[in-house]
């Protein structure tokens, strides 16, 4: 009998396409013990699901697999197609990064969880029933009875999500993957989802994969790491050494550029990783890492290799930081000095809403944001974070005019611009400038960069003259890190980061005074994310415009935020600068969302608050509180009457609760 | 359930405005077709006079919304009017008769069609890029590509002339019904399949592509579902969701615009009566026949839509929890 439950033996996994072929999993070898849990992480295109893919065996046509992959010392892939069918689903189950998808939407979710057990322990109809069940109630859903008969778009996200992971457990398998389980969901989900898969493997005790790009996530659910780039491991380790001792660039690389606790635009500049992962073909060696490597010199081809560090600690690269050891970590690149600006007045407010409501549809309301109140500083960014659901979005979209406020009033510098876009005048047009999540789709594919640029400039700076457009475009680009070769380019042919810079420069090219960026990082990489948030910082140091910022990311928003809202249901529960709100927090509700960010040091443990239940229908009208029904601190009935009275704890901290500081 | 009911009764109103509209507009387009229907009963030879006396007895010279009203309200009670052309028929006496045929024909041709060109779709979409995916697809591309006055001589020329299977001409003896007669169907059925497989073939295997591409298919393969079942139950209900709108739509074709074919074979249906009616100028006929085929369309689209409802969970539960 073997320790391990899965040995993978120098693994290559290649595709054949029309250019040629290139391979995806290149050479790795891994081992995975019982009752083990190991993270994989890395960006997307390094291999990662492939890796699971080919694990589990499903892979496209064209793909060629060599090497080993042995699950209780036999090789799936001398496995006949019939034979892995008793093996998916049974010893091994994965669960996926979207669960909406993931699951049919014309069957009810009994009918999709009962024959698992149907197939493949031969259970009858009513028994299998009854194992769904236990497998519901083990992921604390509540009514389970219920949640059989309906359909998978009835219930919400993260519940769709505990119903994909209760089917991969019917068979109690002895290894689950999950590949970016909690990506798609809100990180007040995630945190009870991570809380219930942990709880599971103590359970169940299985061996787990899971695949994510969030070190704090896997933190949290394993012990060991796997650092993989374009296909290779690069690195592996017990997680605390990965985190304290990481010897690849790349995983330092990785470890800097995200923006975790404490980590603040002031104090720190991301570190980004320039260039991005390429497609590699099979007869390059080398490290794959070496053309974005800032330390990268001959060796990195001639002596590449795994090698041990200490332990189970083994990496691709020993050499570039074998002279800075102890200070791994700490090497932190000085963000661009901040200038008081003399223009700043701090009476004056740029943007003010006052008693803003939205109410969607006409026969069937819904309740998007219910009377808020705030006001937006010149040359500050306000941040506005929350779950899905809870209006910030709807802020936005008020605030640029994509729809006008069906109460109350969005104030401009003085003017009222409660009104939809095509009513206001150009001046306001101008100043008011939006930048969307998705860039890609945003940016009209068949414009070229300059015609993006150029429109708007011409539409609503009146610059008609085509060269002098052209001479500002470059210099704009300029300003985003793009050089003139983009003019000519459109959106398909640029990267996700490179496209968002496209979309900033536009929206910075007629010099505005406010930017509304919505969730402007969330479909980005890390790395690309962290270059995107030093720009915004570093153009925001340089032309003092105003960002309303939101994002549903707690360390996004306290890494670039001068302020921070707070919001939960179309309502403000806490507003205030930002070291307030995140050091001194009053809301049960913040206090809630700050401990279900994961913590990406693994030295460091902190209790979570586990939200249970959901927000508040949004048809209905709340009279209490509408954190009431979840909130861990409620103090009793006045919680479901009565509206909590604004407690105001400085001149512009706030918050909205009935606790008495 | 509730929410069935209330569909239904939504399309049912759309559907009765749209006939009210269509009903005018096809009155409004024989009222306006070149030619005088007087002059058309009395024939070239006859004296203004004559023509004049005419119109008047008939009514033709009065206001159009008038006339309308007259029509309208006969074909509400079920009176389609007199045939011109057969001086003194009533047309509901021949109208029926020859639907009756066309429901026949139709019948026939959508049992051989829908699972014929389901089967072959969902095997070329399961099989993509296999042989027989290249084969039926090539099938079904040159039998769109063939119009049935084409395809229609090339089964006569084999199953009529050559092995002489069928009748060549598809014409009912006189005092015979359609019932004895059965085997004049098959040739044009067959030629009707012709047109309508590789239409919906192509249509059933690309969206049985894109299902079987889909993460839930993913999901459900790697649960360690049997591929045959994972196609049966996971796959086919929701790939076959874009063919039924497709077959829906061509119902109204294929119950009253089968003109070319039904010309083609001889075939005494309403495709051939309308033919006969535009011919003679016959304009009761016309939109006795034309209105008819409008109603047809609307309650296939209407019957399409209550299927696609029911098989999508989504409609069928708008709103639930969210």
């Amino acid at each position: 009998m073997n320790d391990n439950i899965l040995e993978i033996e120098n693994l290559h996994v290649r595709f054949s396409t029309f250019d040629g072929l290139f391979s995806a999993v290149n050479n790795v070898s891994f081992n995975l013990g019982y009752n083990e849990s190991i993270g994989i992480i890395g960006e997307s295109g390094c291999g990662k699901s492939t890796l699971a893919f080919t694990i589990m065996r499903y892979l496209a046509s064209n793909a060629q697999v060599e090497g080993a992959i042995r699950f209780k010392d036999k090789n799936l892939l001398e496995n006949s197609e019939k034979e892995m069918e008793s093996v998916r689903g049974n010893r091994i189950a994965m669960v996926f990064q979207n669960p909406y998808s993931s699951l049919n939407p014309s069957l009810t979710i009994g009918f999709q969880l009962d024959e698992v057990g149907m197939h493949h322990q031969k259970l009858n109809k009513a028994k299998a029933r009854k194992a769904t069940i236990e497998a519901l109630e083990m992921m604390n859903l509540g009514d389970p009875k219920g949640i059989v008969r309906r359909y998978p778009h009835q219930v919400s996200g993260g519940i769709q999500q505990r119903i994909c992971i209760a089917m991969a457990l019917l068979c109690k398998p002895d290894l689950m993957i999950l590949d970016e389980p909690t990506t798609a969901l809100d990180v007040t989900t995630e945190a009870v989802i991570l809380d219930s898969i942990a709880e599971l493997r103590d359970r169940l005790s299985m061996s787990m994969i899971y695949i994510s790009h969030d070190i704090g996530v896997i933190n949290k659910v394993s012990e060991n790491i796997v650092v993989m780039y374009s296909g290779e491991i690069v690195e592996s380790g017990p997680k605390q050494q990965i985190f304290e001792n990481p010897v690849h660039p790349y995983t330092r690389a990785l470890i800097n550029c995200m923006p975790r606790g404490g980590v603040v635009k002031e104090k720190t500049k991301l570190n980004t990783i320039p260039g991005y992962v390429k497609k590699r073909g099979t007869d390059e060696g080398g490290c794959p890492f070496a053309d974005r490597c800032d330390k990268k010199n001959d060796t990195c081809i001639s002596e590449y290799g795994i090698k041990k560090i200490e332990g189970t600690h083994f990496a691709a690269c020993n050499r570039a930081y074998a002279e800075d050891i102890p200070d791994k970590l700490k090497v932190r690149l000085t963000p661009k000095k901040r200038k008081n600006d003399p223009d700043f007045d701090i009476e004056h407010n740029l943007l003010k809403l006052e008693d803003v409501h939205k109410v969607y549809g006409t026969r069937r309301k819904v309740y998007a944001v219910n009377g808020i109140d705030f006001a937006v500083k010149p040359h500050s960014i306000l941040g506005i974070v929350g779950e899905s659901g809870c209006g910030k979005s709807t802020t936005g979209h008020m605030v640029s005019g994509l729809f006008p406020p069906s109460k109350g009033r969005v104030i401009f510098e003085d003017t009222d611009i409660s009104i939809a876009w095509n009513k206001r005048n150009k001046e306001t047009l101008k100043n008011i400038q939006l930048i969307f999540q998705n860039p890609g789709r945003s940016l009209n594919p068949s414009h070229t960069v300059e015609k993006i640029i150029g429109r708007t400039m011409q539409k609503l700076a009146n610059i008609n003259d085509k060269n002098e457009r052209r001479k500002k475009i470059i210099d704009i680009l300029r300003k985003v890190d793009l050089g003139k070769e983009y003019l000519e380019k459109k959106p398909p042919q640029l990267s996700g980061g490179e496209q968002q810079r496209v979309a900033i420069a536009r929206s910075l090219s007629i010099s505005p005074n406010l930017i509304v960026c919505d969730e402007p990082t969330s479909a980005l990489d890390v790395s690309v994310q962290a270059s995107v948030l030093n720009l915004l910082n570093d153009l925001q140091v340089d032309t003092h415009v105003a960002y309303l910022f939101i994002s549903h990311d707690l360390n996004v928003i306290n890494y670039l935020s001068d302020y921070i809202m707070v919001m939960y249901a179309g309502k403000i529960v806490e507003y205030g600068k930002r070291d307030e709100v995140m050091e001194n927090w009053h809301h049960p509700y913040t206090e809630a969302l700050l401990s279900a960010v994961p913590e990406v040091d693994p030295t460091k443990q902190k209790e979570i608050i586990e939200l249970e239940g959901m927000l508040p229908d949004p048809t209905k009208k709340v009279k209490g509180c509408p954190f009431a029904g979840r909130c861990h601190k409620q103090v009793g009935e006045i919680c479901e009457k009565e509206y909590p009275p604004m407690v105001r704890l400085s001149e512009d901290h706030y918050y909205f609760c009935h606790i008495k500081p | 359930m509730k929410r069935l009911v209330e569909i239904f009764l939504r399309r049912l109103g759309s559907l009765l405005a749209t006939l009210v509209v269509m009903s005018f507009i096809i009155f409004l387009l024989v009222e306006i077709m070149p030619g005088d229907v007087a002059q058309m009963i009395l024939g070239q030879s006859a004296t203004e006079e004559s023509v004049a006396a005419l119109r008047e007895a008939r009514g033709l010279n009065d206001p159009l919304l008038e006339r309308y009203g007259r029509w309208i309200s006969g074909v509400v009670v079920g009176d389609l009017g007199e045939s011109v052309y057969m001086k003194g028929v009533s047309i509901n006496s021949i109208l029926w008769r020859k639907v009756g045929h066309s429901v026949i024909l139709a019948m026939t041709a959508f049992i051989i069609f829908v699972p014929l060109s389901i089967f072959f779709g969902v095997l070329a979409g399961v099989k993509e890029k296999k042989p027989i995916d290249s084969i039926i697809s090539f099938f079904g591309l040159a039998t769109m590509a063939l119009p049935e006055f084409v395809s229609g001589v090339i089964l006569i020329t084999v199953f009529a002339v050559q092995l002489k299977w069928f009748p060549i001409v598809s014409v009912l003896p006189i005092g015979e019904s359609i019932w004895q007669n059965l085997n004049i169907v098959i040739l044009p059925a067959l030629s009707i399949t012709l047109v309508m497989f590789g239409y919906i073939s192509r249509m059933q295997r690309s969206s049985m592509i894109s299902v079987m591409n889909s993460d839930y298919i993913r999901a459900a393969t790697l649960k360690g579902m049997p591929r045959k079942y994972v196609i049966f139950r996971h796959a086919l209900k929701n790939a076959m969701l874009p063919t039924i709108t497709i077959i829906g739509m061509n119902m109204g074709w294929l119950f009253g615009g089968l003109v070319v074919v039904e010309t083609l074979f001889g075939f005494p249906g309403m495709g051939s009566l309308l033919m006969t009616g535009i011919k003679t100028r016959d304009v009761p006929l016309i939109e006795a026949c034309v209105l008819l085929i409008t109603i047809i369309y609307s309650v296939s689209t209407m019957i399409t839509d209550i299927m696609y409802s029911y098989l999508n969970p989504r409609i069928r539960f708008q709103g639930g929890q969210k």
